[in-house]
């Protein structure tokens, strides 16, 4: 009778205490696993930043190799969405609610991220580094996404003052596409050329399927631009500059810094890169910084697959997650969300491979302070041979 | 008026491309009734066989073109005889469903193989080298792509019209039953029709890589060179020619006066407006069969 009450008892206390580990449990996480989210293009239109998800995959593979973060192992889940919202959508769903995601990390594009935000924040999940500089993701902000991309914002502000104030450019154009991502560049360098008391002399949209870039450069030509700012793609930017050139047109060309992976840049177009500006939020790949040093010995030349290039779309898949990583690790092993998030909000000047970023309590009123990440950016020119010419420093712009 | 010539030049550039898809679209459908929706991705395939060869073999472009062309064609010969032939009780729907997959297969095997970065083709001609003709401009690309387009028109309708194996297929497009009673061979009629349509494919696959080259890139010419062939009337070869060439200029001067960001979806408001008034298209002479 007291074996059969002992047995009773240890089967409540089991019970007790499996339920309470099961209620007290987070979501996409275990003793020995932390399970990651991401989406990306593999396939499309905006293939060329899918690098950014594989170079994620490949750091969290160097991390679990040296034993993972306090003895958990980043079980890491990546899906294609093809830059199509809906495809976005789908899978997150899919992952959140079939496998389990602790938290999302990075994702490319801003119509895709704006399609799962509000279901992300509804189950207040973190989200930290969206892989798009859209000012989206803090205005209003979400106590639970943390940008890390400087905004696209600043770098059209930087990109303008740039050609107008020293390079001396009076007509100003721009072609973007025309998604939330180009909207973002086409209405900050309208606001930039209006406190220069100037207006865009052209404004030229490019759908994302468009491959016939002749209406729009003759668009661009008419408007007699002396400089023309890039808010596309790198497919669209090579077929607009390469256009272009075919119809003399020759302006100088101005870019995102999703557009400054110039080793690619000057291969797709043929040489015809060489000269472009554009803004840059990571070192550069051939960068003497020890931590990018490391970063392609370690992780790049370990883990990436065999055609896997060390291009800025692949290592900012690493950038991205640095602060995810770090506060994952100053959280100790009682990881929680709820720790998760209080650590990042604790990082202050943190500095990976990108430029010097911070975050602080969530503030609905200043999104940009609690949440906007970095803050600096640097402009680049391409030279020949895809090798870029540092035009300025990093440097920090007032945002609004 | 300069730019008006100008998209007027863009349009007749462009929809050399537009023709040779709608051509190669044209060719199955007229003896299969079937849109063949993996025209693109065959295209695709062929195109960056020949980026293979040139780029990691090393060969000269008239080898690598001339294996691309022969690969396009055994491709073509491969997929009727193994996967279109064997469809048992073959309808009109359930064939296209068979190309809608033989076009994912193919996509994604090119992606596997070649990966998701865009690449640019070796060729001969620089896409970004232009002919000034006053002050309008057409790449040498777009040139070439001209000539060859009016060239492979021309053999296409010489084969056709003349030939002995053309007639054959213009039979077997007629009469399935009376074609084989008659002594053709129209398994073997259809086998060589999809090799000649693939060929033709490739033939605008090679001339659009050297812009840029990434798995998608034949989306657009396939919807384009799609819509050009419901447009001048799916059995028509001279048909989709000509309307492929409207199409490119009618896209080019609706984004010039009108707008830009509808531009692409000109060609899709010509595919409803066309079905809903001329479903036959504009230029193919409607046949109704007698039961």
């Amino acid at each position: 009778m007291k074996k059969t009450g002992f047995w009773v008892l240890a089967a409540i206390v089991a019970m007790v205490y499996g339920l309470s580990f099961n209620v007290m449990a987070e979501e996409g996480l275990t003793g020995t696993e932390i399970h990651i989210g991401q989406w990306g293009p593999q396939t499309g239109p905006a293939a060329p930043w899918g690098a950014v998800a594989r170079g994620t995959g490949d750091y969290f593979k160097w991390i679990n190799a040296q034993g993972g973060i306090h003895g958990r192992k980043i079980v890491y889940h990546m899906f294609d969405d093809a830059y199509n919202p809906a495809k976005t959508m789908a899978g997150v769903k899919e992952l959140q609610e079939g496998t389990g995601i602790f938290a999302w990390a990075c994702g490319v594009g801003t119509s895709p991220g704006l399609a799962v935000r509000d279901y992300i924040r509804e189950r207040k999940i973190p989200w930290v580094g969206p892989a798009t500089g859209s000012s989206h993701w803090i205005t209003p902000p979400d106590r639970n996404l943390f940008a890390v991309y400087p905004l696209y914002y600043i770098e059209a502000k930087a990109l303008v003052r740039l050609g107008v104030e020293e390079m001396g450019f009076k007509r100003v154009a721009i072609a973007y596409l025309n998604d939330d991502y180009g909207k973002n560049g086409l209405e900050a360098a309208r606001k930039e050329l209006i406190a220069h008391g100037k207006k865009l002399v052209a404004k030229v949209p490019v759908e994302l399927k468009d491959q016939d870039m002749k209406p729009h450069v003759m668009k661009l030509r008419q408007s007699k631009a002396d400089m023309v700012l890039l808010w596309v793609g790198p497919v669209h930017a090579a077929r607009l500059v390469g256009t272009a050139k075919a119809m003399k047109f020759a302006p100088q060309f101005m870019s995102t810094s999703t557009c400054s992976d110039f080793p690619l840049m000057m291969h797709i177009t043929k040489g015809l890169f060489q000269g472009v500006i554009t803004a840059s939020f990571a070192e550069m790949p051939d960068s003497d910084l020890p931590l990018m040093q490391k970063y392609k010995k370690e992780v790049y030349e370990k883990f990436a697959a065999k055609d896997e290039r060390w291009g800025v779309f692949y290592y900012a898949g690493i950038l991205f997650v640095e602060p995810l990583v770090e506060a994952l690790k100053k959280a100790g092993r009682d990881l929680t969300r709820e720790k998760l998030i209080f650590e990042l909000e604790k990082l202050k000047g943190f500095r990976g491979i990108g430029g010097e970023l911070s975050y602080d309590i969530y503030n609905p009123k200043n999104g940009y302070k609690s949440r906007g990440g970095m803050r600096e950016i640097f402009l680049v020119q391409c030279m020949e041979g895809g090798k870029a010419k540092k035009l300025t420093d990093w440097m920090r712009i007032q945002y609004p | 008026m300069l730019d008006f010539m100008q998209m007027i030049a863009s349009g007749i550039a462009v929809g050399s491309t537009y023709a040779l898809m709608g051509i190669a679209m044209v060719i199955i459908y007229k003896t299969s009734e079937v849109p063949n929706f993996a025209q693109g991705e065959m295209a695709l395939i062929s195109s960056f066989f020949a980026f293979m060869l040139l780029d990691q073999y090393g060969l000269p472009y008239h080898l690598a073109f001339a294996a691309a062309l022969i690969f396009s064609i055994l491709l073509g010969f491969f997929l009727e005889f193994s996967i279109l032939r064997r469809a048992k009780e073959p309808n009109v729907l359930g064939l296209i469903v068979i190309t809608i997959g033989i076009e994912m297969i193919l996509l994604g095997l090119v992606s596997w193989k070649f990966g998701a970065d865009p690449k640019s083709m070796p060729f001969p001609i620089s896409p970004w080298e232009s002919f000034a003709i006053g002050n309008v401009f057409v790449s040498q690309l777009e040139m070439l792509t001209l000539v060859v387009a009016l060239i492979i028109m021309v053999i296409l309708f010489v084969f056709l019209r003349y030939s002995k194996l053309g007639v054959a297929m213009k039979a077997t497009q007629q009469n399935h039953i009376a074609a084989r009673i008659m002594g053709i061979r129209t398994n073997r009629i259809m086998m060589i029709t999809w090799g000649i349509s693939s060929f033709v494919g490739c033939v605008a696959g090679l001339l659009i890589a050297p812009t840029t080259m990434q798995p998608f890139m034949m989306w657009d010419p396939l919807l384009k060179g799609f819509a050009a062939a419901v447009m001048g009337g799916m059995t028509s070869l001279p048909g989709a020619v000509v309307a492929a060439y409207l199409l490119g200029i009618i896209e080019n001067l609706f984004g010039g006066y009108v707008s830009i960001e509808f531009k692409s979806a000109v060609a899709f408001a010509i595919i409803v407006l066309v079905l809903c008034i001329k479903p036959s298209g504009l230029f193919a002479r409607h046949y109704i069969k007698k039961v």
